[in-house]
């Protein structure tokens, strides 16, 4: 077999779960809830940022002095126009969260779909998906994600679509092994010869076995979801202004290096430790469910 | 072994023929036509149908891309309306910068991948792999666009070790050159570099359990010799499976890296190109990456072939 029929998914990479965790199991333990509180954290405050009272508008110009440090009144400081970088971090987490999870939810039903359609049938079904999911690993996506905005056009409903067509090969790999793996299970056999039919089989059999895997995956897809979204926003690809994303607060601040430097690194260390989190949960479930397919 | 690139060779065809298939389907559902873009909205009639024969819009879009294969195949990529200037010209210049980008980050990733996996995975557990693995994890779930701004921060605004002039051609000299280009190769290998370690390690604690690394610890060998003459080999072959699928990852990366550290390579033409709305120059483009793309990772394939055995007796 080749490479590229072998290949690993961006996914699965991150998954490189191995049962000998380097770390022990209270540490994991503690590192796991941390990680979950900061994930509650982030996801409240950006679905509340509308209504709390405490957070300047992030469009308003000189509520404070131009690049200015964090201060208590400005906690993650201001910017060129003197807007609250606080409040542009959560309403560009906002954005970017609502790209993300539209995109990895789409993805996962599609990329689900398909994965285990082809791993339980099997024959032509999994020859086509294949086929379609190694061409589409096998090339760089921010190609090709770049193309379908340009196209499309620069808004939020083509920027969904741009990421989610990024994310479903990836995950229709995954689907499929796990599909593969349990269609070949006793109690699956066990099943069929005590005369139950195919879908049966498919949808009280195999599906509930692929689920926990894909919801596992669905944290590292999430956070692939938002560094691709951020990398588009970043080079100015992602929504159009006047529309705020951790990319393009990353973008503005990269000019600002010199003289005001926490313009970009707080909101960035705010991605950093999202991305860690997701990472870190999704891993974990996967190593507590055995997923070892994920990595073939 | 004929057989297996023959293979390679038909996928290589197959995949190229698809993506510029998809591309110009794709430009096909523009509204408009794409010839009046092309001039960026001020062009004259004749300029127009100059253009619209050249594209041979009045066919139907299969047979466009056909005789657009057909130009690319006869070494005539094409030229923007807007500027004038060849396809050949601008990705002449910016093939070469993105071919050093994408080669130095994987020489970096893999130089320090190696040696820290091997380490790792014989030292199992101890501080220094958790130390390492932690740092791994950690370094997976840096973007690269934050990355590249810390970098630059540190090592370029502060303490002025590197140049964020623009791309300086390795005629220019060695230290010119490096001080431009190491910066966005670290940026990008940072990517790379937590994956390999990552397989490398699993598959190093796998090897070590096999009877010859026994045989040859027992025969007194030291451990070096042990690690990188019986352990590197068969506890790389992970490493070249993925390589392909993270070749894929590092064109991402350098697209954004090019961007940011202003090297006008490939990314930054690709980019260049796609705001400015020279859509019949994204599509060849986007037909040249994947052509170089796939080839790079045939190679690989080859490779992976002269390390495992197994490979080439199939």
């Amino acid at each position: 077999m080749t490479q590229m029929t072998d290949a690993v998914t961006a996914v699965a990479v991150i998954t490189g779960a191995e049962p000998e965790a380097p770390m022990r199991r209270q540490g994991r333990n503690l590192v796991l809830w941390l990680s979950a509180g900061w994930l509650v954290l982030v996801i409240m405050i950006s679905v509340l940022a509308p209504w709390l009272g405490f957070l300047d508008d992030p469009y308003e110009p000189l509520v404070g002095p131009p690049e200015q440090g964090p201060s208590w009144s400005h906690w993650f400081g201001t910017d060129q126009l003197g807007r609250d970088m606080f409040a542009r971090s959560v309403w560009g987490g906002r954005l970017s969260l609502a790209i993300a999870a539209p995109a990895v939810g789409i993805g996962i039903v599609v990329g689900g779909v398909l994965g285990v359609l082809a791993g339980y049938f099997g024959r032509w079904v999994d020859l086509a998906v294949s086929s379609l999911v190694n061409v589409a690993l096998a090339l760089p996506a921010l190609v090709f994600a770049l193309f379908i905005v340009t196209i499309l056009g620069q808004t939020y409903l083509n920027v969904i679509i741009a990421v989610t067509i990024l994310t479903i090969p990836a995950i229709a790999r995954i689907a499929r092994a796990q599909a593969l793996r349990f269609a070949a299970r006793e109690f699956v056999t066990v099943a069929h010869m005590m005369g139950a039919k195919w879908p049966r089989l498919l949808f009280r059999e195999v599906v509930p076995n692929v689920v926990p895997a894909l919801a596992s995956i669905a944290f590292l897809a999430m956070g692939i979801v938002i560094i691709a979204e951020g990398s588009l926003s970043f080079i100015g690809m992602s929504v159009g202004s006047p529309s705020i994303t951790w990319g393009n607060i990353l973008s503005a601040g990269k000019g600002r290096l010199e003289d005001a430097p926490h313009i970009a690194l707080i909101t960035g260390g705010v991605m950093f430790v999202t991305l860690m989190a997701l990472n870190f949960v999704g891993d974990e479930m996967l190593r507590r469910l055995d997923v070892r397919e994920a990595r073939i | 072994m004929l057989r297996f690139f023959a293979t390679r060779l038909a996928q290589l065809v197959l995949v190229v023929l698809a993506v510029t298939l998809l591309c110009y389907w794709m430009l096909n559902l523009l509204p408009g036509n794409p010839c009046v873009a092309a001039f960026g909205g001020a062009a004259t009639e004749e300029q127009i149908a100059e253009c619209e024969r050249d594209r041979n819009l009045d066919d139907p879009v299969i047979v466009q891309w056909a005789k657009w294969g057909g130009d690319v195949l006869s070494g005539d990529f094409g030229k923007s309306y807007l500027t004038g200037r060849s396809f050949g010209e601008a990705i002449t210049t910016a093939l070469p910068r993105s071919l050093l980008l994408l080669a130095y980050s994987q020489i970096l990733a893999l130089g320090a991948a190696i040696p820290l996996g091997l380490w790792s995975g014989y030292k199992q557990n101890s501080l220094g792999d958790k130390i390492i693995s932690g740092g791994a994890f950690g370094l997976l779930s840096i973007p690269v666009f934050v990355l590249g701004l810390v970098l630059i921060l540190v090592f370029a605004v502060r303490l002025d070790w590197f140049d964020l002039s623009g791309y300086q051609p390795i005629s220019e000299g060695l230290v010119a050159h490096f001080r431009v280009m190491f910066l966005p190769s670290v940026a990008l290998a940072a990517g790379l570099l937590p994956v390999y370690l990552r397989l490398l390690r699993t598959d190093v604690i796998g090897t070590l359990r096999e009877d010859f690394v026994g045989t040859a610890q027992a025969k007194g060998l030291p451990v070096r010799h042990v690690l990188l003459r019986h352990v590197l080999r068969p506890s790389s072959f992970t490493l070249m499976t993925i390589f392909g699928i993270q070749a894929a990852q590092a064109v991402n990366g350098a697209i954004v890296v090019e961007f940011m550290f202003d090297l006008d390579g490939v990314g930054s033409l690709l980019v260049a190109w796609v705001a400015a709305r020279e859509f019949l120059l994204v599509q060849t483009l986007v037909a040249v990456i994947a052509v170089v793309f796939v080839t790079v990772t045939t190679i690989v394939d080859l490779l992976y072939a002269v390390l495992d055995p197994r490979v080439r007796r199939r």
